[in-house]
Protein backbone atom coordinates (compact mmCIF):
# COMPACT_ATOMS: atom_id res chain seq x y z
CA UNK A 1 0.00 0.00 0.00
CA UNK A 2 1.07 3.57 -0.68
CA UNK A 3 0.32 6.44 1.63
CA UNK A 4 1.49 9.98 2.38
CA UNK A 5 1.31 12.28 5.36
CA UNK A 6 1.99 15.96 5.93
CA UNK A 7 2.65 16.90 9.52
CA UNK A 8 3.68 20.21 11.06
CA UNK A 9 6.09 19.29 13.87
CA UNK A 10 5.05 21.20 17.04
CA UNK A 11 7.40 24.23 17.26
CA UNK A 12 9.23 22.80 14.27
CA UNK A 13 9.14 22.35 10.54
CA UNK A 14 6.93 20.62 8.02
CA UNK A 15 7.45 16.87 7.65
CA UNK A 16 6.24 14.96 4.62
CA UNK A 17 6.31 11.17 4.64
CA UNK A 18 5.83 8.92 1.66
CA UNK A 19 5.28 5.34 2.77
CA UNK A 20 5.06 2.03 0.96
CA UNK A 21 3.91 -0.67 3.40
CA UNK A 22 2.22 -4.00 3.93
CA UNK A 23 -0.38 -4.59 6.63
CA UNK A 24 2.10 -4.13 9.46
CA UNK A 25 5.57 -3.51 8.03
CA UNK A 26 7.42 -0.74 6.19
CA UNK A 27 8.58 -1.70 2.70
CA UNK A 28 10.04 1.68 1.81
CA UNK A 29 9.92 5.15 3.32
CA UNK A 30 10.88 8.61 2.05
CA UNK A 31 11.33 11.33 4.69
CA UNK A 32 10.98 14.84 3.25
CA UNK A 33 10.46 18.37 4.49
CA UNK A 34 12.03 21.72 5.33
CA UNK A 35 13.67 20.57 8.57
CA UNK A 36 17.42 20.33 9.25
CA UNK A 37 19.40 17.18 10.09
CA UNK A 38 23.11 16.97 10.82
CA UNK A 39 24.72 15.31 9.01
CA UNK A 40 22.21 15.59 6.15
CA UNK A 41 23.05 12.14 4.80
CA UNK A 42 21.73 10.69 8.07
CA UNK A 43 18.19 10.88 6.77
CA UNK A 44 19.08 8.24 4.17
CA UNK A 45 20.49 6.02 6.95
CA UNK A 46 17.18 6.35 8.83
CA UNK A 47 15.21 5.53 5.67
CA UNK A 48 17.30 2.40 5.13
CA UNK A 49 17.14 1.26 8.76
CA UNK A 50 13.36 1.65 8.86
CA UNK A 51 12.85 -0.88 6.05
CA UNK A 52 11.05 -3.99 7.37
CA UNK A 53 10.21 -2.20 10.64
CA UNK A 54 6.87 -2.95 12.28
CA UNK A 55 4.34 -0.13 12.06
CA UNK A 56 3.97 0.15 15.79
CA UNK A 57 4.49 3.54 17.46
CA UNK A 58 6.65 2.32 20.33
CA UNK A 59 8.92 0.09 18.29
CA UNK A 60 9.34 2.75 15.58
CA UNK A 61 10.25 5.38 18.15
CA UNK A 62 12.78 3.04 19.78
CA UNK A 63 14.33 2.23 16.44
CA UNK A 64 14.54 5.89 15.34
CA UNK A 65 16.06 6.88 18.69
CA UNK A 66 18.66 4.13 18.44
CA UNK A 67 19.64 5.13 14.87
CA UNK A 68 19.94 8.76 16.03
CA UNK A 69 22.17 7.72 18.91
CA UNK A 70 24.34 5.32 16.88
CA UNK A 71 24.97 7.89 14.14
CA UNK A 72 25.22 11.07 16.27
CA UNK A 73 22.35 12.65 14.36
CA UNK A 74 21.09 16.08 15.37
CA UNK A 75 17.67 17.26 14.22
CA UNK A 76 16.53 20.87 14.14
CA UNK A 77 12.84 21.45 13.49
CA UNK A 78 12.21 17.70 13.70
CA UNK A 79 12.11 15.21 16.57
CA UNK A 80 12.11 11.42 16.85
CA UNK A 81 8.56 11.64 18.26
CA UNK A 82 7.44 13.89 15.41
CA UNK A 83 8.96 11.59 12.83
CA UNK A 84 7.21 8.60 14.43
CA UNK A 85 3.88 10.46 14.50
CA UNK A 86 4.32 11.45 10.84
CA UNK A 87 4.86 7.80 9.89
CA UNK A 88 1.88 6.57 11.93
CA UNK A 89 -0.34 9.25 10.34
CA UNK A 90 0.16 7.49 7.01
CA UNK A 91 -1.99 4.66 8.36
CA UNK A 92 -5.04 6.82 9.06
CA UNK B 1 45.28 44.03 14.12
CA UNK B 2 41.90 42.56 13.26
CA UNK B 3 41.65 39.11 11.75
CA UNK B 4 41.09 39.29 8.00
CA UNK B 5 38.50 37.20 6.19
CA UNK B 6 38.01 37.04 2.45
CA UNK B 7 35.08 38.83 0.81
CA UNK B 8 33.74 37.61 -2.54
CA UNK B 9 31.15 39.39 -4.66
CA UNK B 10 29.75 37.37 -7.55
CA UNK B 11 26.76 38.81 -9.37
CA UNK B 12 24.46 37.28 -11.99
CA UNK B 13 25.46 33.63 -11.66
CA UNK B 14 23.36 30.54 -12.39
CA UNK B 15 21.79 28.49 -9.61
CA UNK B 16 23.98 25.44 -10.23
CA UNK B 17 27.15 27.53 -10.26
CA UNK B 18 26.20 29.46 -7.13
CA UNK B 19 25.67 26.27 -5.14
CA UNK B 20 28.83 24.75 -6.64
CA UNK B 21 30.88 27.76 -5.53
CA UNK B 22 29.59 27.52 -1.94
CA UNK B 23 30.56 23.86 -1.80
CA UNK B 24 33.94 24.48 -3.46
CA UNK B 25 34.81 27.17 -0.90
CA UNK B 26 33.74 24.80 1.89
CA UNK B 27 36.07 22.08 0.61
CA UNK B 28 39.00 24.48 0.05
CA UNK B 29 38.53 25.98 3.52
CA UNK B 30 38.34 22.53 5.14
CA UNK B 31 41.71 21.69 3.59
CA UNK B 32 43.23 24.87 4.95
CA UNK B 33 43.67 26.29 1.46
CA UNK B 34 41.21 29.18 1.79
CA UNK B 35 40.52 31.64 4.59
CA UNK B 36 37.14 32.15 6.26
CA UNK B 37 35.05 33.58 3.44
CA UNK B 38 31.93 35.71 3.15
CA UNK B 39 30.31 35.89 -0.28
CA UNK B 40 27.54 38.16 -1.54
CA UNK B 41 25.83 37.05 -4.73
CA UNK B 42 22.85 37.26 -7.06
CA UNK B 43 21.18 34.77 -9.39
CA UNK B 44 20.75 34.95 -13.13
CA UNK B 45 18.36 33.68 -14.30
CA UNK B 46 16.13 33.88 -11.21
CA UNK B 47 16.03 30.51 -9.46
CA UNK B 48 14.30 28.28 -6.98
CA UNK B 49 16.50 26.49 -4.49
CA UNK B 50 15.03 23.68 -2.43
CA UNK B 51 16.28 22.22 0.85
CA UNK B 52 18.29 18.99 0.83
CA UNK B 53 15.33 16.97 2.17
CA UNK B 54 12.65 18.36 -0.09
CA UNK B 55 11.10 16.89 -3.19
CA UNK B 56 11.52 19.18 -6.19
CA UNK B 57 8.27 18.17 -7.82
CA UNK B 58 6.31 18.51 -4.56
CA UNK B 59 7.61 21.98 -3.77
CA UNK B 60 7.88 23.59 -7.16
CA UNK B 61 5.56 24.09 -10.12
CA UNK B 62 8.10 22.89 -12.65
CA UNK B 63 5.99 23.83 -15.67
CA UNK B 64 5.73 27.43 -14.46
CA UNK B 65 9.50 27.51 -13.85
CA UNK B 66 10.12 26.37 -17.40
CA UNK B 67 7.69 28.91 -18.82
CA UNK B 68 9.23 31.78 -16.83
CA UNK B 69 12.85 30.68 -17.41
CA UNK B 70 13.48 30.05 -13.71
CA UNK B 71 16.32 27.67 -12.72
CA UNK B 72 15.88 24.96 -10.07
CA UNK B 73 18.56 23.56 -7.78
CA UNK B 74 18.78 21.34 -4.69
CA UNK B 75 20.95 22.80 -1.92
CA UNK B 76 23.28 20.81 0.34
CA UNK B 77 21.60 22.58 3.27
CA UNK B 78 18.25 21.70 4.79
CA UNK B 79 15.38 24.16 5.11
CA UNK B 80 12.70 25.21 2.69
CA UNK B 81 12.23 26.25 -0.91
CA UNK B 82 13.31 29.78 -1.79
CA UNK B 83 12.63 31.90 -4.86
CA UNK B 84 15.81 33.88 -5.59
CA UNK B 85 14.95 36.89 -7.70
CA UNK B 86 15.58 40.43 -6.46
CA UNK B 87 17.70 39.63 -3.44
CA UNK B 88 21.16 39.72 -1.99
CA UNK B 89 22.25 36.22 -1.07
CA UNK B 90 25.14 35.68 1.32
CA UNK B 91 27.21 32.70 2.30
CA UNK B 92 29.82 32.27 4.99
CA UNK B 93 32.34 29.43 5.15
CA UNK B 94 34.41 29.04 8.30
CA UNK B 95 36.03 26.21 10.30
CA UNK B 96 33.72 24.66 12.89
CA UNK B 97 36.35 25.22 15.59
CA UNK B 98 36.88 28.91 14.82
CA UNK B 99 36.57 30.80 18.14
CA UNK B 100 33.87 33.08 16.67
CA UNK B 101 31.59 30.14 15.84
CA UNK B 102 29.48 28.63 18.64
CA UNK B 103 29.70 24.83 18.82
CA UNK B 104 25.93 24.65 19.27
CA UNK B 105 24.23 24.79 15.87
CA UNK B 106 21.27 26.92 16.96
CA UNK B 107 23.60 29.37 18.69
CA UNK B 108 25.68 29.63 15.53
CA UNK B 109 22.57 30.42 13.45
CA UNK B 110 21.85 33.26 15.84
CA UNK B 111 25.41 34.52 15.66
CA UNK B 112 25.63 34.55 11.86
CA UNK B 113 22.14 36.04 11.56
CA UNK B 114 23.46 38.75 13.89
CA UNK B 115 25.72 39.91 11.05
CA UNK B 116 22.72 40.26 8.73
CA UNK B 117 20.73 42.07 11.43
CA UNK B 118 23.60 44.57 11.82
CA UNK B 119 23.71 44.94 8.04
CA UNK B 120 19.97 45.63 7.87
CA UNK B 121 20.43 48.13 10.69
CA UNK B 122 22.98 50.02 8.54
CA UNK B 123 20.31 50.21 5.85
CA UNK B 124 17.90 51.65 8.42
CA UNK B 125 15.88 48.49 9.03
CA UNK B 126 15.23 47.16 12.50
CA UNK B 127 15.05 43.39 12.52
CA UNK B 128 15.26 40.38 14.83
CA UNK B 129 16.39 36.78 14.65
CA UNK B 130 13.44 34.42 14.77
CA UNK B 131 14.49 30.83 15.46
CA UNK B 132 14.84 28.47 13.79
CA UNK B 133 16.22 30.22 10.74
CA UNK B 134 14.45 33.47 9.92
CA UNK B 135 15.10 37.17 10.34
CA UNK B 136 11.97 39.28 10.63
CA UNK B 137 11.26 42.98 10.17
CA UNK B 138 7.83 44.39 11.10
CA UNK B 139 6.82 40.80 12.03
CA UNK B 140 7.45 39.65 8.45
CA UNK B 141 10.23 37.49 7.06
CA UNK B 142 12.96 39.50 5.34
CA UNK B 143 15.69 36.83 5.43
CA UNK B 144 15.83 33.03 5.46
CA UNK B 145 18.96 31.11 6.39
CA UNK B 146 20.29 27.54 6.20
CA UNK B 147 23.40 25.94 7.61
CA UNK B 148 25.31 22.74 7.03
CA UNK B 149 28.41 21.38 8.69
CA UNK B 150 30.65 19.15 6.61
CA UNK B 151 34.38 18.31 6.79
CA UNK B 152 34.52 20.14 10.17
CA UNK B 153 33.48 23.31 8.34
CA UNK B 154 30.40 25.50 8.63
CA UNK B 155 28.57 26.75 5.55
CA UNK B 156 25.63 29.03 6.14
CA UNK B 157 23.85 30.76 3.31
CA UNK B 158 20.81 32.97 3.34
CA UNK B 159 18.79 35.64 1.66
CA UNK B 160 18.14 39.32 2.15
CA UNK B 161 15.00 40.09 0.18
CA UNK B 162 15.45 43.35 -1.74
CA UNK B 163 12.06 43.30 -3.45
CA UNK B 164 9.41 40.60 -3.76
CA UNK B 165 7.10 39.76 -6.59
CA UNK B 166 4.70 37.81 -4.40
CA UNK B 167 2.44 36.82 -7.27
CA UNK B 168 5.37 35.36 -9.19
CA UNK B 169 6.87 33.71 -6.10
CA UNK B 170 3.69 31.87 -5.20
CA UNK B 171 2.96 30.93 -8.79
CA UNK B 172 6.24 28.99 -8.67
CA UNK B 173 6.29 27.66 -5.10
CA UNK B 174 3.67 25.21 -3.93
CA UNK B 175 2.84 26.38 -0.39
CA UNK B 176 1.15 23.87 1.89
CA UNK B 177 -1.65 25.18 4.08
CA UNK B 178 -0.28 23.45 7.16
CA UNK B 179 2.67 25.77 7.36
CA UNK B 180 0.61 28.91 7.04
CA UNK B 181 -1.92 27.88 9.67
CA UNK B 182 0.74 27.78 12.37
CA UNK B 183 1.85 31.30 11.62
CA UNK B 184 -1.65 32.67 12.18
CA UNK B 185 -1.59 34.50 8.90
CA UNK B 186 -4.38 33.79 6.53
CA UNK B 187 -2.76 35.04 3.37
CA UNK B 188 0.59 33.76 2.14
CA UNK B 189 1.36 37.19 0.81
CA UNK B 190 1.38 38.56 4.34
CA UNK B 191 4.37 36.44 5.39
CA UNK B 192 7.21 38.19 3.64
CA UNK B 193 8.57 41.69 3.30
CA UNK B 194 11.58 43.25 1.60
CA UNK B 195 14.16 46.01 1.96
CA UNK B 196 12.30 48.05 -0.65
CA UNK B 197 8.97 47.60 1.08
CA UNK B 198 10.29 48.61 4.50
CA UNK B 199 12.35 51.60 3.29
CA UNK B 200 10.03 52.71 0.50
CA UNK B 201 12.94 52.97 -1.94
CA UNK B 202 15.21 50.79 -4.07
CA UNK B 203 18.60 49.82 -2.66
CA UNK B 204 21.31 48.69 -5.11
CA UNK B 205 23.18 45.41 -4.73
CA UNK B 206 26.43 47.27 -4.08
CA UNK B 207 24.90 49.43 -1.33
CA UNK B 208 23.28 46.39 0.28
CA UNK B 209 26.54 44.41 0.02
CA UNK B 210 28.45 47.29 1.64
CA UNK B 211 25.96 47.36 4.53
CA UNK B 212 26.17 43.58 4.98
CA UNK B 213 29.98 43.72 4.84
CA UNK B 214 29.93 46.22 7.70
CA UNK B 215 27.43 43.97 9.50
CA UNK B 216 29.76 40.95 9.33
CA UNK B 217 32.74 43.07 10.39
CA UNK B 218 30.84 44.36 13.41
CA UNK B 219 29.39 41.02 14.49
CA UNK B 220 32.66 39.09 14.21
CA UNK B 221 35.15 41.92 14.89
CA UNK B 222 37.04 41.15 11.65
CA UNK B 223 38.03 42.95 8.48
CA UNK B 224 36.59 41.64 5.21
CA UNK B 225 39.08 42.00 2.38
CA UNK B 226 37.80 41.64 -1.16
CA UNK B 227 39.37 38.74 -3.05
CA UNK B 228 38.80 36.19 -5.79
CA UNK B 229 38.09 32.49 -6.00
CA UNK B 230 41.34 30.48 -6.16
CA UNK B 231 42.25 28.22 -9.08
CA UNK B 232 41.49 25.23 -6.86
CA UNK B 233 38.05 26.60 -5.96
CA UNK B 234 37.21 27.35 -9.60
CA UNK B 235 38.15 23.80 -10.56
CA UNK B 236 36.18 22.27 -7.67
CA UNK B 237 33.17 24.45 -8.51
CA UNK B 238 33.22 23.33 -12.12
CA UNK B 239 33.23 19.68 -11.03
CA UNK B 240 30.45 20.19 -8.44
CA UNK B 241 28.35 22.00 -11.03
CA UNK B 242 28.73 19.12 -13.48
CA UNK B 243 28.34 16.24 -11.01
CA UNK B 244 25.79 17.65 -8.56
CA UNK B 245 23.98 20.97 -8.88
CA UNK B 246 23.67 20.93 -12.65
CA UNK B 247 22.59 17.29 -12.82
CA UNK B 248 19.07 15.88 -12.93
CA UNK B 249 20.13 13.03 -10.63
CA UNK B 250 20.99 15.46 -7.84
CA UNK B 251 18.15 17.92 -8.29
CA UNK B 252 15.44 15.25 -8.60
CA UNK B 253 16.86 12.78 -6.09
CA UNK B 254 13.85 13.27 -3.76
Amino acid sequence: MQSKSVYKIPDGKLLKISLNYTKNKIIEIRIMGDFFAYPEEAIEIIETKLKDSYLNRESLLNKINSVIKDNNIEFIGLTAEGLTDGIMMCLK
Amino acid sequence: MKEQWRLLKTENISAAKNMAIDRAVLVANSEGNSPPTVRFFTWKPPAISIGYFQSLKEEVNLDVCKKLGVDCVRRITGGGAVFHDDELTYSIVIPEDHPQIPKNIMDSYGRICGAIIHGLDYLGIESNYKPINDIIANSKKISGNAQTRKLKTVLQHGTVLMDVDVEKMFSILKVPNEKIRDKLISDVKERVTSVKHVLGRDVSFSDAAEAMKTGFEKEFNVELVEGELSEEELKLAKNFERDFFGSKDWNHRR
